[in-house]
């Protein structure tokens, strides 16, 4: 089939706004949304700049504006987005944050919002001879959690994250749940220091687009209501 | 310390809780069942029977909407909250009903303000003009619901 491909495209050195560019590309239902672009970079504008690393929805470097929807470009299928010969699939950056160059979104801020809620495990005792061991059950709390890949579609698809950019959005406080929750970690008290604030948890009003936008179907807003319970929990436990 | 908002998300929740039941209580009562809008203590212990609406609200409910309208008029409303037992019913749960809106609809103000009000002062000024609006509301609220029919 024959695709008609919108790309917004943004050259700081040329263009003052971004700017819609169609190309006429040639696919088969089975391709991904990635090798559309590919094809326009690779055959009709080698200037069109994009993020791609493994391209199998395991780095997450090509989280995108697809059809107006956060998507992985390397994890959605042609088939999934078109419905016959000709019509037209557009490509964004991800919202809400500042554009480098066409696809490729500033992400410095992003991985800022991610240090913060100290992503690592923090602990009080000596290091064990072996490896800190978990069970299964214990692990089960943070198994869906695990599956992030940082790709930000979640983070750029909530409307506190575009209302507020100092909002420390869904992918970051993710990570917090999912160390907060981790049977070998300490660190809870001072995690959810930084969660439990006027530009963390407290601004996730459930709307449900992170979970829509989670290329790895992860139950973000879940995992968020758990770590919003444990705060509250945590602070009525400190004022008693 | 973190500067926690962690009590007003739960009474967000327990608020958002109580509304459901109290909305479908204020409307059921206040806007579609005429008959338990009348119903009042001294109708139950004394008179054992349901008062009708007075003439003159009647004959106002029909000039304005019509001969079939159905609508529970000023003085049945106040008849009510004259009851000496059953008032006591309603106005407390009307003062509930205030305050848990309150609440609900501020706290909901205060989230969409600190959204777009990015500068710490002007978060500030926009939490404190807000809950002084809502204090202001509660104590005309309370006044009116308190001296209604007494």
């Amino acid at each position: 089939m024959q695709l008609t491909i919108e790309i917004k495209r943004y050259n700081p050195d040329e263009d003052d706004e971004p700017h819609w560019e169609s190309y006429e590309v040639p696919a088969e239902p089975l391709d991904s949304a990635l090798s559309l672009l590919l094809h326009v970079k690779w055959h009709i504008d080698g200037t069109l700049s994009l993020r791609k690393s493994c391209a199998h929805g395991i780095c997450g470097s090509d989280a995108m504006q697809i059809n107006g929807e956060n998507k992985l470009a390397c994890s959605v299928l042609v088939q999934d987005l078109v419905e016959e010969d000709g019509d037209t699939v557009t490509f964004a950056p991800l919202p809400s944050a500042p554009v480098i160059k066409d696809l490729i979104i500033d992400q410095s801020r992003f991985f800022e919002k991610y240090r913060d809620v100290k992503p690592w495990l923090i602990t009080d005792g000596p290091a064990p001879e072996r490896e800190r061991e978990q069970s299964p059950e214990e692990h089960a709390m943070i198994e869906d959690a695990t599956k992030c890949i940082m790709c930000g579609a979640c983070t750029h698809a909530c409307p506190s994250t575009w209302a507020d950019p100092d909002y420390l959005g869904p992918a970051a406080m993710l990570k917090a749940y999912r160390y907060t929750f981790d049977s070998r970690d300490d660190g809870a008290e001072e995690r959810l220091d930084v969660v439990d604030s006027p530009d963390g948890l407290w601004k996730c009003y459930t709307i449900f687009n992170c979970n829509e936008a989670c290329p790895k179907d992860i139950d973000i807003t879940r995992w968020l209501s758990a770590l919003k319970r444990k705060a509250a929990t945590s602070q009525a436990t400190t004022k008693a | 310390m973190a500067q926690t908002n962690a009590l007003n998300w739960f009474l967000h929740r327990i608020t958002g809780t109580f509304l459901i039941f109290m909305l479908i209580t204020h409307f059921w009562v206040q806007h579609y069942d005429h008959q338990a809008a009348s119903v009042t203590h001294e109708v139950v212990t004394e008179k054992g029977e349901m008062p009708d609406y007075p003439e003159e609200a009647k004959a106002g409910v029909r000039a304005r909407y019509g001969e079939d309208a159905e609508v529970t008029p000023y003085q049945v409303v106040m008849q009510r909250l004259d009851d000496p037992v059953y008032a006591v019913l309603w106005k407390g749960f009307n003062i509930l009903f205030l305050v848990v809106a309150l609440h609900h609809g501020f706290y909901g103000l205060n989230n969409v303000m600190t959204d777009y009000i990015r500068d710490p002062m002007g978060r500030l000024i926009a939490r404190a003009l807000s809950w002084t609006l809502a204090l202001g509301l509660l104590i005309i609220g309370m006044y009116s619901v308190i001296t209604a029919g007494w």
